[in-house]
Parts: structure tokens; sequence; C-alpha cells
């Protein structure tokens, strides 16, 4: 089924690499509220992705910042 | 409030294609992808992962396209010289209509992202499905010499490709100006097929 554009947030970031056992990961993959998160640390804004029925922008900013890294939602 | 709209995903696929193709995939990235289009990188985003997934969503679109065009009015029941013929045909048409889809199909196979790609699509199967019945057919009829497959390919088809790329350049061998004519394909088929059978 086709994701609901209205629950995916974009956001740019300064997430620079994503290992198995990261923190982002960790707490991304395992938060009951997120369906699917992807970062592409290839690009410049390091553009995070993140499928939340639940969830809003603000939300999401403070899980990151609170991880130690900037984030900031792309409009 | 996000709408989907279809006339800007088709572009964002079009300028893709063209920057893929002018570029390479190294040369591409998505902010550059956003710009051309006129885009915020926010909408380009909320329609592919990254850069790959971009790649491999597009890479399928044509891949599709261009394996309905292979097959269109073929059938593997053909007689194999009438069913070479037909594949000749639409595959030197497709390449004239889409010869940007053609140079972008041509870097897609030679990536990484080739088995991905043709792995997502179930038409592929099926194409190949019908391919090998048109060749087993061929083999059964006695219009085909048993060879191995890429020798067989490298004749039923590699004459075909080193035309369209005279073509699609505009010249031959030593700059010499060249236009792909019915006729000059025939030549070259006959020959193929004069190869091809026992």
């Amino acid at each position: 089924m086709e994701t609901d554009l209205q629950k995916i947030h974009i956001f740019k970031t300064n997430i620079d690499k994503i290992y198995p056992d990261c923190a982002i990961n960790t707490t991304l993959s395992n938060h009951q509220d997120i369906q699917q998160w992807s970062v592409d640390c290839e690009d410049i804004d390091r553009v995070l992705r993140v499928v939340s029925e639940k969830l809003q922008p603000e939300i999401i900013i403070s899980i990151i910042n609170e991880l130690g890294h900037e984030c900031q939602e792309l409009a | 409030m996000r709408i989907r709209d279809i006339d800007k995903e088709n572009l964002v696929i079009e300028i893709a294609i063209d920057q893929i193709v002018r570029d390479g995939f190294q040369g591409f990235s998505m902010n550059k992808l956003a710009k051309a289009c006129s885009i915020s990188v926010a909408t380009l985003y909320i329609y592919y992962k990254d850069k790959d997934d971009l790649i491999q969503k597009i890479g399928a679109k044509v891949a599709l396209k261009f394996l309905g065009g292979t097959i269109k009015d073929f059938s593997p029941d053909m007689s194999f010289e009438t069913g070479l013929w037909k594949q000749w045909e639409n595959r030197a048409a497709f390449t004239m209509k889409y010869p940007k889809e053609v140079a972008f199909f041509e870097i897609i196979k030679h990536s990484p992202h080739a088995e991905a790609i043709l792995d997502s699509i179930q038409e592929f199967s099926d194409f190949r499905a019908i391919m090998k019945q048109f060749i087993d057919n061929g083999l059964k009829n006695k219009e085909l010499i048993p060879m191995s497959f890429e020798a067989f390919w490298s004749i039923a088809y590699g004459p075909l490709y080193t035309l369209l790329n005279f073509h699609t350049e505009g010249k031959s061998l030593g700059g010499k100006p060249f236009v792909l004519t019915k006729e000059i394909m025939k030549e070259a088929f006959q020959a193929a097929v004069k190869a091809l059978k026992p």
C-alpha cells in the first residue's frame, strides 16, 4: 500500500553515518510510533525521512536533538 | 496538506534521467535534481528515500517501458525469423523514440543497481520466460542451431545494436554520416539469420 503523504516527515540533519548499533538506529528502529525511517548520509543535507502516523515533527526533532544531532524540518 | 502531483512526479523522472545520462551516478545529487525541477528537497524526499532508491525506482519504470516495447505484437509462437525481425523492429523503434531512456537503461544495466531493479519487476521474469520459449521453439523446429546463449545473443542482437549506436551518434566509422534505414537493417538482419540457421 502507498504511504499517506501526510505521514512522511522530512528533516535536514547532521547525522553523518548510521551504524547497526548506533543510538539513532536503535532509538528510531525501536520506537513504536515510527513505521519507517531512513537517513541519506550521502546528501549534503543528510536528510532524515520518518514515516509516522502519530508523531509530530517537533517530537521527532527533540528525539534527534537528545541524541546529540542537529535536526530541522524541511518544508 | 500534501497533494500528489503527477505532472511534477513525471518532471522529476524526466530531469533525473537527463542528469544521470549527462553526469553519471557520481555527479548526480538529490539537491541538484530538486533545484533543476524547482521543487524543494523535502518534496523529493517524500517520494524517494535517497539517491539509490530514486535510481532504482526510476530504473524499474524505464526497464518496464523498455520490456513492454520489446515484446509489442511479438509472440514466442512466431517462426524464428518472423519473431526475431519483430524484435529488431521493436527494439529499433524504441531506441529511436526514447534515446535518453535507452542511454539511461544502458547506464543502469552496467551498474550495481541492475540486479535489484530487474528483480523488483515481476514482468521481467515473464519476459525471460517468453524469450526462452521463443528460442526453444526455434531449436525444436530446427530453425536455429544450438549454441551457447551468449554466442546466440551476440549474433542475434549484436548487429542491430551496432547499427543503432551508429544511428544515435549520427555517424559510422571514420565520422561518415549515418542514418539507419529499413533497408540497411534488413541487410544486417538477413546476414544474422543466415548465421543462426542450421
